[in-house]
């Protein structure tokens, strides 16, 4: 599958590696929209793999729960982010607009924080690098 | 081969699960700084010795330390280069002589499940991933005897995606066990399904109608008690655990992981008091803490575990040696051994 316009393959090439060495897979079995834990089987404590070996690669820092941070930022004072772990229609808005390479139509009424790592895509990560890294240059 | 010096050392690095195992150990070891929530130390970086213990046998004996590096599970998930650092400092300051290091816990998976600290060490680190899987799988095939499934099954085991998993289903396939039910996706679903498992999209599917399921997910809470069967053993690898919420009385949670230790194996008061506090009572211990114990004590450079997967002669090594040094995998519940009789039995709330 070839990658969107806007992606760097060569960052992205680094970032597959990691998926791959973390997880035990071959590198033809990562696909940039793969969803982490559904498609490649990833389990918590594999994704804190995937970060370190992305850390490492990249000589940066991922904050932890990154994405879900960068979805409450814009939230106002006193606005919740989830009610008895649902997310709330404000973040889900969040959301979307922070994880673009997840289908809207994921992002449903009802979705719950505990399910946000299933959204995940190898492309989240990717964005992710670049984000830190442009950040950081 | 076996180790010629008369006491071989090992270290055991392990953190605190929490704020109460925080303060205990570190008023244990006078440190009321540390109690209280600070890393104090001259670089904030000091660790805890924990507490010795020795096992001799057959002439031989093996000395081990447990070292508590000082910061709690959401630090060590926070920065895996804090982790790395803590882990190296504390070993730094661990007596001299130690030829073997284990990894408690979540050290056993941040950095790289122990191959960055390798990279900085001359010793050879290993996660206490085999012994572990050793004890999971013996166990596992000692309460479907009891319960009277082996080898036909079914047998479910959560977690096949993970290190300790993977491994326990690949040895009770090696022993035969006829239809093992695990949850996978993607390629992993592939391979199990190569491998003649039967595979579930969702841990309630595989659970369904299974008298004996095997624990070993790498995250706590997966798996809600009312998709078990009556009557049901969970053998529970998992920490935090596998259920989402208490079980109802017919279904039996044992350890999944409890290892008895031959009788020359001395730990002390300290070495007791943290058994208990990690979990396991009297007369058990963690597996994966034997591991590094059994390395030294027969002078293995090698370690059985280290990375993503645990090789499968790596498996049979441990329990060769696991065997001949008097450890014995045991079913145990609430820090007590259960016989295979007593696990046959009809539980309470049956019908």
């Amino acid at each position: 599958m070839a990658l969107p316009a806007d992606v760097d393959p060569q960052i992205y090439a680094v970032v597959a590696d990691c998926f791959a060495e973390a997880l035990g897979l071959d590198d033809d079995e990562i696909e940039f929209d793969s969803k982490v834990i559904d498609d490649l089987g990833a389990e918590s404590l594999d994704l804190l793999d995937i970060v370190y070996r992305l850390e490492r690669a990249f000589d940066i820092r991922i904050p932890r729960s990154g994405i879900e941070r960068a979805s409450r930022e814009g939230l106002e004072e006193g606005e919740s982010y989830e009610v008895n772990g649902v997310l709330t229609e404000k973040a889900l808005t969040r959301l979307t607009a922070a994880m673009p390479e997840v289908p809207p139509e994921e992002f449903k009424p009802g979705l719950k924080a505990s399910e946000i790592p299933f959204l995940f895509r190898v492309a989240t990560f990717y964005y992710l690098v670049v984000k830190i890294k442009e950040a950081q240059a | 081969m076996h180790a010629r010096d008369p006491h071989a050392r090992f270290a055991f690095l392990v953190h605190p699960l929490g704020d109460a195992a925080r303060r205990v150990a570190a008023l244990r070891c006078a440190r009321p700084g540390l109690a209280f929530g600070r890393r104090d130390g001259r670089d904030g970086q000091d660790s805890l010795r924990l507490c010795r213990l020795l096992l001799r046998h057959e002439g031989r004996a093996v000395e081990g330390v447990v070292v508590s590096v000082p910061a709690l599970p959401h630090q060590l998930l926070e920065d895996q280069d804090l982790a790395l650092r803590l882990m190296r400092h504390a070993l730094a300051h661990a007596d001299g002589g130690v030829r073997t290091v284990g990894l408690g816990s979540l050290l056993a998976v941040v950095a790289g499940r122990g191959v960055e600290l390798q990279r900085h060490l001359w010793q050879p680190v290993t996660t206490g991933a085999a012994a572990t899987a050793w004890a999971a799988a013996e166990n596992s095939r000692a309460a479907a005897r009891a319960l009277g499934i082996w080898p036909r099954g079914p047998i479910a085991l959560l977690g096949y995606g993970g290190t300790v998993g993977r491994a326990v289903a690949e040895q009770l396939q090696e022993w035969g066990i006829e239809d093992l039910r695990v949850v996978a996706r993607g390629p992993v679903a592939r391979r199990a399904a190569r491998a003649d498992m039967q595979v579930h999209a969702r841990a309630e599917g595989a659970v369904a109608s299974c008298p004996l399921v095997v624990g070993a997910a790498t995250t706590g809470g997966i798996l809600d008690p009312a998709a078990l069967r009556h009557g049901a053993v969970l053998l529970d690898v998992a920490i935090p655990p596998t259920l989402s919420s208490r079980p109802p009385a017919h279904v039996r949670v044992l350890a999944g992981e409890a290892l008895q230790p031959p009788g020359g194996y001395r730990r002390g008061l300290w070495g007791r008091l943290y058994h208990l506090m990690a979990g396991y009572g009297p007369q058990h211990l963690f597996a994966c803490l034997a591991e590094p114990l059994l390395m030294a004590l027969f002078d293995r450079r090698e370690p059985f575990a280290q990375g993503r997967f645990v090789k499968p002669e790596a498996l049979r090594d441990i329990r060769r040696l696991g065997t001949e040094a008097g450890f014995r995998p045991v079913l145990a519940r609430r820090w007590r051994t259960v016989t295979p009789d007593r696990l046959g039995r009809r539980p309470r709330g049956s019908s």
